[in-house]
């Protein structure tokens, strides 16, 4: 085994097929030791794959997984796997335990000893202290339910340090962190990895944030490795963009199309004290900052909870809905951001998701033949590669789940569509197609209300924008001529 | 160390295989296949050891002793696919025999008691629904009190004593023929069947049903009828139940306060050796039924051998494992599990 040395993980060759679907056709990936690196792919590329054979969570068809030891002697699996720790996309958490037992819990070797919840506390507050000491003071001991889902992710951030973990791999973790948690966390890795040798595996979309942590990156598409351990430094956005086999569309990247602003019909008004938002037709409003001013927003307009800040009318629309077949009834769409729970109905095969939207607001009785062609046509508008519209949606990767459920409104005459976070966790090129799909919904009439985390994508496409601090008052609306990077940091607390 | 890999990225996208828009039999009913085979070997093991088990006799002998199971199975189906669990059926199932018999026996006409007999399976599914929605307490605790009441209710009826029908054309219930040549208890199995199975795959608010079990708070949000659902999986399970009193009762002209104490586990047995997740969102009206004849085969079979009639619920467990065995690697190989 020449040149793994100093490795913390060596795969070699790995394959993994799902039924007939091939997942992996031959992925190399290396990992050295206290490096941060960047692994880079698509949707469907295949990463989540190979971590999940990299942990044992699933097995693995050919190849070689290798873990080694810091004095370069191969590991046993077990004790390899032992040392590694995965923060996942979608949290992982107990809800019904404190955040300090979520904590510890997995990291007890008390056997049938009684648990010392003191030194359990102190472990637990250490480890979360590295990210956010006020946070920990405050909040060890509250419920995991309780917390919103940035605050769930720095949890299970801080599970994974408190794990001793050699080899870290954190799956989109800064989706949810505001600029100030992000630049926390960076430097907390920054620290791990300099002083302990610790290795992280970062996987992000996000190329600015890659760039200001990674300094190593290995590229994998359509399941084979095409850039193995090559330095940042060395490829260009565009080269990278390339590789990942997302260059055709990343390129084309209009601004704002002013010609939707001529469609007619009735405008709708979002009000609270201090802020009145008149939204005519076929506008786009963005909605920034992290989550608790959004998801009130949020609930006010698709009836998702009882909602007393927000005075939401429009002409033949009553003051507010009471629940979301209301909303849905009178044409006003949502795509959840909480995928995993409140999205995708995970038992019905591709063909009920996507058409779930649909049978609502059509009221249709009976599922004609006429249904298998509609989906397959949403299918390749949405360019989902997939086998069957009878298989299960866990056929899919997470960035292709994500188009099921914008599918669910696409081309449903609608005149109000909300989304939450709907570019989390896709690639670029899925990113890219999204932002179209949005252009091409609001050209119809319809009013999109658009939460997300990533203010370069407001920036890109809204054309308004209503801005939220961290503790959720609303901070500003920004007009279309007065968006900039600086004005929406300033008033949202985030940089991404 | 660092270098880019021989193989260079292509530009040219291989061509995406279309999507497949039908779905085989084969790969829908792939667990109620699996059952039906497992069924017929067993059925096979046990003509080895008693060849008239595989008479026709026997098999209408199955059929007619299995058919109260099979159409209990289907309503509790029905609840177990939303994600929710009924545990009165067994108690409904008796009550509403002895109600229908008290009523006979008091002078009122057949058609009139089997109505009260419904009646009883109305009002406690409905109670069940209400309490399961409205007043959203957990199913299998609500269920739990029902069961106790209705339960203790068959007792009431009579003072605990069993019941004969008074009048000998109720059989035609259960044996006479509505269409000529089949007789009433196959005629309403298969018809339940097939239209259960129907709602289920072909009409929206039966693929409601996953969607509830599947995720309740996305079914919510998508803005499916959650609670009326429910409510609705509730009162048709319990309706079922009565029905099925309603057969026995016409079967062996005698109600009993005790008729249907073991039913209520045969059926979810049923429900899940037929590939229904007890988590909600899966399982067919096929399956369900296979479950319930896979049951009655045993009990059959474990009669006919001579076992002693205590190791059928030792079997029936056995059954059990293996089905939800085989589903779960089933599951696993698909990438779903």
């Amino acid at each position: 085994m020449s040149g793994t040395t100093n490795m913390v993980v060596s795969v070699r060759g790995l394959t993994k097929a799902y039924g007939a679907t091939s997942v992996l056709k031959g992925v190399d990936f290396s990992v050295a030791r206290g490096e941060i690196h960047a692994l880079l792919g698509g949707n469907g590329a295949g990463k989540s794959t190979m971590i999940r054979i990299i942990t044992g969570s699933a097995s693995k068809g050919d190849g070689e997984v290798a873990f080694f030891g810091p004095d370069g002697a191969q590991r046993s699996e077990a004790e390899g796997r032992a040392r590694v720790a995965v923060v996942h996309q979608e949290l992982a958490l107990l809800p019904h335990l404190t955040v300090a037992e979520n904590i510890t819990l997995p990291h007890l070797r008390t056997g049938f000893a009684t648990v010392n919840r003191k030194a359990a506390a102190r472990k637990a507050f250490e480890a979360l202290a590295m990210i956010d000491a006020e946070f920990a003071a405050r909040s060890l001991h509250r419920l995991v339910e309780n917390l919103s889902l940035h605050e769930g992710q720095m949890v299970e951030i801080a599970r994974a340090l408190s794990s001793g973990a050699e080899l870290l791999l954190l799956d989109e973790p800064t989706a949810n962190l505001t600029s100030g948690e992000t630049v926390r966390l960076f430097a907390v890795l920054r620290r791990l990895a300099n002083d302990a040798g610790l290795s992280v595996v970062f996987v992000s979309h996000r190329m600015k944030e890659i760039r200001q942590i990674a300094n190593v990156c290995t590229i994998i598409r359509d399941g084979r490795t095409v850039v193995d351990r090559m330095g940042l430094s060395e490829l260009s956005d565009g080269a990278i963009i390339e590789k990942m086999g997302q260059l055709a569309i990343s390129n084309s990247a209009p601004g704002p199309d002013a010609s939707h602003k001529r469609v007619h019909g009735e405008p709708l008004s979002i009000r609270e004290a201090g802020t009145d938002i008149e939204l005519s037709p076929g506008t786009i409003l963005g909605v920034a900052g992290a989550p608790a001013g959004p998801s009130s927003l949020i609930s006010a307009l698709v009836g998702a909870a009882e909602a007393k800040r927000w005075t939401v009318s429009r002409a033949g629309w009553p003051n507010s809905f009471r629940t979301p077949r209301k909303a849905a009834a009178a044409g006003a769409g949502f795509v959840t951001g909480d995928r995993a729970h409140k999205g995708i109905l995970h038992s019905l095969p591709i063909i009920d998701n996507v058409l779930a939207s649909r049978r609502v607001v059509r009221g249709t009785a009976v599922i004609s033949g006429a249904e298998s062609r509609e989906c397959v046509d949403l299918l390749h508008a949405l360019s989902v590669k997939a086998a069957s519209i009878w298989d299960l949606p866990a056929t899919l990767s997470g960035g292709t789940q994500q188009k099921l459920l914008l599918a669910r409104w696409l081309g449903l005459p609608s005149s109000l569509l909300v989304l939450e976070e709907p570019t989390r966790g896709v690639d670029i090129r899925t990113k890219k197609e999204i932002y179209q799909l949005i252009r091409q919904m609001a050209s119809t009439g319809t009013i999109i209300v658009w939460w997300s985390t990533e203010n370069v994508e407001l920036l890109e496409v809204c054309d308004q924008i209503v801005a939220f601090d961290t503790e959720g008052n609303t901070a500003g609306v920004i007009e279309r001529g007065e968006m900039s990077e600086d004005r929406l940091a300033e008033l949202t607390g985030m940089a991404t | 160390m660092m270098r880019t890999s021989t193989q260079e990225a292509t530009p040219v996208q291989p061509p995406t295989p279309p999507i497949k828009n039908r779905e085989s039999l084969l790969s829908a009913y792939r667990t109620e296949i699996a059952i039906a085979i497992a069924m017929v070997i067993l059925a096979l093991a046990v003509g080895s050891q008693v060849p008239q088990a595989l008479s026709w006799g026997n098999f209408s002998n199955i059929t007619h002793a299995g058919a109260p199971l099979i159409i209990m199975s289907l309503g509790v189906l029905l609840v177990v696919i939303t994600g929710g669990i009924d545990l009165s059926v067994g108690s409904v199932f008796s009550l509403t025999g002895m109600v229908t018999a008290q009523a006979m026996a008091v002078g009122f006409g057949g058609v009139t008691a089997s109505l009260f007999g419904l009646g009883v399976g109305l009002v406690f599914g409905s109670i069940n629904g209400f309490l399961v929605t409205v007043a959203g307490l957990a199913p299998f605790v609500v269920t739990l009190i029902t069961f106790a009441v209705a339960g203790s209710l068959a007792f009431i009826v009579t003072n605990g004593r069993s019941m004969p029908i008074p009048d000998p054309d109720y059989w035609l219930l259960n044996a006479g023929s509505i269409v000529p040549g089949v007789p009433n208890y196959i005629l309403f199995c298969i018809a339940l069947l097939i239209g259960i199975e129907i709602f289920l795959k072909k009409v929206v608010a039966g693929r409601w049903f996953y969607a509830v079990g599947s995720s309740a708070a996305a079914a919510y949000l998508l803005g499916i009828p959650v609670k009326r659902i429910k409510f609705f999986a509730y009162v048709a399970s319990s309706l079922l139940a009565s029905f099925s009193g309603l057969l026995t009762i016409s079967y062996i002209l005698n109600a009993e306060s005790t008729a249907g104490a073991s039913l209520m586990l045969q059926a979810i047995a049923a429900v899940v050796i037929g590939g229904a997740s007890l988590l909600g969102g899966t399982g067919t009206a096929v399956g369900a039924v296979l479950g319930a004849l896979m049951i009655t085969v045993i009990q059959n079979g474990v009669n006919l051998i001579g076992i002693n009639s205590f190791w059928q619920g030792s079997v029936t467990g056995l059954a059990i494992l293996i089905a939800v065995l085989i589903d779960r690697f089933g599951k696993a190989r698909r990438g779903a599990g």
